[in-house]
């Protein structure tokens, strides 16, 4: 990312007048209402709802959308729409959580391999490099498949499994970071490295970190699905949007188009939605570097 | 040339050595362990420990480490106790089916990712950009599984016109070939999708990049024709950096492959993975990631050597 932004060379003593910032796109306003939209419905909806995400009704199953259920039943007579909303909850968490598990960790081990450099960053490195040589859905494969049945240890796994890119990203931002002159200031003031690092140093990253934290909740989002689908994702009969649509797989023929979109649609909206914000936020980062 | 190749292969030594102490420290953690699974359910102690002996793995990690990693040296990758195989047969018989799958799926997307991503910065900030982005962070954004369950339910159920799984037809054992390409279509496409949005996002932005370089403006300006600007000039140095990404997609087509075999019941490596996991077959799992980082370190090398070839900047001494 910001190998293909050009950094001109700034006098420090003298700062240029703020740069002229990209203006907040129509895609990516669109994005931002979505999102807290569906943050809204799927926060206050369940209790609103007056309908248990869990409580099954066989003489009901398979109901078409109606007035008492707005979006149908599922083959247990469940109402759709209480678990679409409950299982937005579950998503959403897992992605947030686990996108903020990577970037604590990639942005801790990538600001030290940076900061410190030589041997070190050698060696930090060529660890990352062992592990991007391991497809990460077999790693996740393998400790979902270890932990399987708990939401916490879900979110932390996927987690752990993707700080590899941001590590990469916090680090090149801190190998330039580290030459500025306020970090000589710092260190002129007798600052210790470690506050250097994480007074000084990481809070001028904080452009990329919050950008790559986006992404990372999209991706985050998308593990869930997957491992649902693989069926070592979020176990049932908790709902969440991954394994609704998975085991909506098998409703397809029988009909039930009410089970297959909203989950779908929900997913990739969303995911969307929060892919376009990264997109937004990456151009108005670039665009402040280069002056544009 | 042949001398940056030894280095690349030399250095990459490390690297396979750490995947796999990292692959085996991590299944030796995995609670229940090889014996309890090999032992079955309903084991008694006395039955487990019996296993667990004769399979050395009452040895200490170090040991056992060792050993196994000198008979990997004779290219033994282990036996696989659940499937009654050694793990190389295993392999040999899923590998060659992931490969075809792989590559399909590479083509398809690069075929679909340069045209697309050339046009969108030939037409940079028009309606057709701005709604193709549209399109392709949608692909992006989308459930893998989900997109190949579309593409069963239209083309293999409704229209009938591809197969809804499988390697081949069964009636047949002999070669169908085919046959083979018809079970080929959707998984392939399915794989492509992803890689083709974040690819043509990528060729577009360093296109466009180019374009503003001054030799682009150059060449513009002397009056040559735009389509000639386009592909002998700027395209060619937006592929540069290009050719290192696809060297770097080896491990997310082989992350993508698990899925995607597992919708239309293909039989390769992600399926065989995915069943070792649910399996607890630690040896085929510790085998198979072996195999995947020495294609992962080969796909980058490759990758590394093409970008001398069409870079011709860049020297290897």
């Amino acid at each position: 990312m910001t190998e293909s932004a050009i950094v001109l060379p700034v006098d420090e003593a003298a700062e240029p007048p703020r740069r002229r910032r990209a203006r907040i796109t129509p895609v990516a306003a669109i994005s931002l209402v979505w999102i807290a939209l569906v943050a809204i419905a799927c926060a206050i909806g369940p209790s609103l709802l007056h309908i248990s995400a869990y409580t099954t009704d066989v003489a009901h199953a398979y109901d078409a959308p109606s007035a008492v259920h707005a979006l149908g039943t599922d083959g247990l007579g469940r109402d759709e729409l209480a678990r679409l909303l409950e299982g937005g909850r579950i998503t959403l968490s897992v992605g947030i959580i686990a996108a903020l598990v990577a970037m604590v960790i990639g942005t801790v081990y990538g600001a030290i391999s940076g900061y410190y450099g030589g041997w070190l960053d050698t060696l930090l490195m060529r660890i990352v490099d062992v592990l991007l040589s391991i497809p990460t859905l077999f790693l996740l494969l393998f400790l979902a498949a270890m932990f399987h049945g708990n939401l916490l240890a879900l979110m932390l796994v996927i987690g752990a499994t993707s700080w590899l890119g941001p590590s990469r990203l916090v680090r090149g931002d801190v190998l330039t970071l580290k030459e500025r002159l306020f970090v000589e200031a710092a260190r002129s003031i007798g600052a210790g490295d470690r506050r250097i690092i994480f007074r000084h140093v990481v809070p001028n990253a904080i452009g990329t970190i919050i950008t790559t934290t986006t992404f990372m909740v999209a991706s985050a989002m998308l593990a869930e699905t997957a491992l649902s689908f693989l069926g070592i994702g979020v176990r049932a009969p908790t709902p969440s949007w991954g394994n609704l649509l998975s085991g909506a797989q098998s409703d397809i023929f029988a009909g039930a188009w009410w089970l297959i979109l909203p989950p779908g649609f929900a997913i990739l909206f969303s995911v969307c939605a929060f892919n376009f914000i990264g997109d937004w936020m990456r151009e108005r980062e670039e665009r402040s570097v280069v002056g544009m | 040339m042949t001398n940056f190749i030894l280095r690349r292969l030399v250095l990459a030594v490390p690297t396979l050595i750490g995947v796999t102490i990292i692959t085996f420290v991590l299944l030796h953690l995995a609670p229940g362990g090889p014996a309890l699974a090999l032992a079955g359910e309903k084991a008694t102690p006395a039955q487990i420990a019996t296993v667990t002996h004769e399979l050395g793995l009452d040895k200490p990690w170090p040991e056992q480490y060792v050993t196994w990693l000198g008979a990997l040296l004779h290219g033994d990758l282990g036996f696989s106790y659940i499937r009654q195989q050694p793990v190389i047969a295993l392999i040999g018989q899923r590998l060659p089916q992931t490969m075809l799958l792989m590559g399909c799926a590479l083509l398809v997307s690069v075929l679909l990712a340069v045209p697309l991503g050339v046009y969108q910065a030939y037409r940079r900030n028009t309606a057709f950009d701005r709604t193709a982005s549209v399109f392709v962070f949608m692909a992006w954004s989308m459930p893998t599984f989900w997109f190949g369950t579309i593409l069963i339910a239209v083309f293999a159920v409704t229209l009938r016109w591809f197969p809804v799984g499988g390697l081949q037809t069964i009636d047949t054992t002999a070669f169908d070939l085919p046959s083979r390409i018809a079970h080929l279509v959707l998984p392939a496409a399915t794989l492509a999708i992803v890689s083709m949005a974040g690819w043509s996002r990528y060729i577009r932005g360093s296109m466009v990049e180019q374009l503003r370089e001054d030799y682009a403006r150059t060449a513009i300006a002397k009056g040559l024709p735009q389509q000639r600007v386009l592909f002998r000039h700027t395209l060619r140095n937006a592929l540069i950096p290009f050719i290192t990404l696809l060297g770097g997609t080896v491990p997310a087509l082989f992350g993508g492959a698990v899925i995607t075999e597992q919708i239309f019941a293909y039989p390769g490596m992600g399926q065989l993975f995915w069943q070792s996991a649910t399996d607890r077959d630690y040896s085929t799992l510790l085998g198979m990631t072996v195999i995947t980082a020495v294609l992962v370190v080969l796909g980058n090398l490759l990758a590394d050597v093409l970008y001398g070839v069409v870079d011709p900047r860049v020297r290897y001494d």
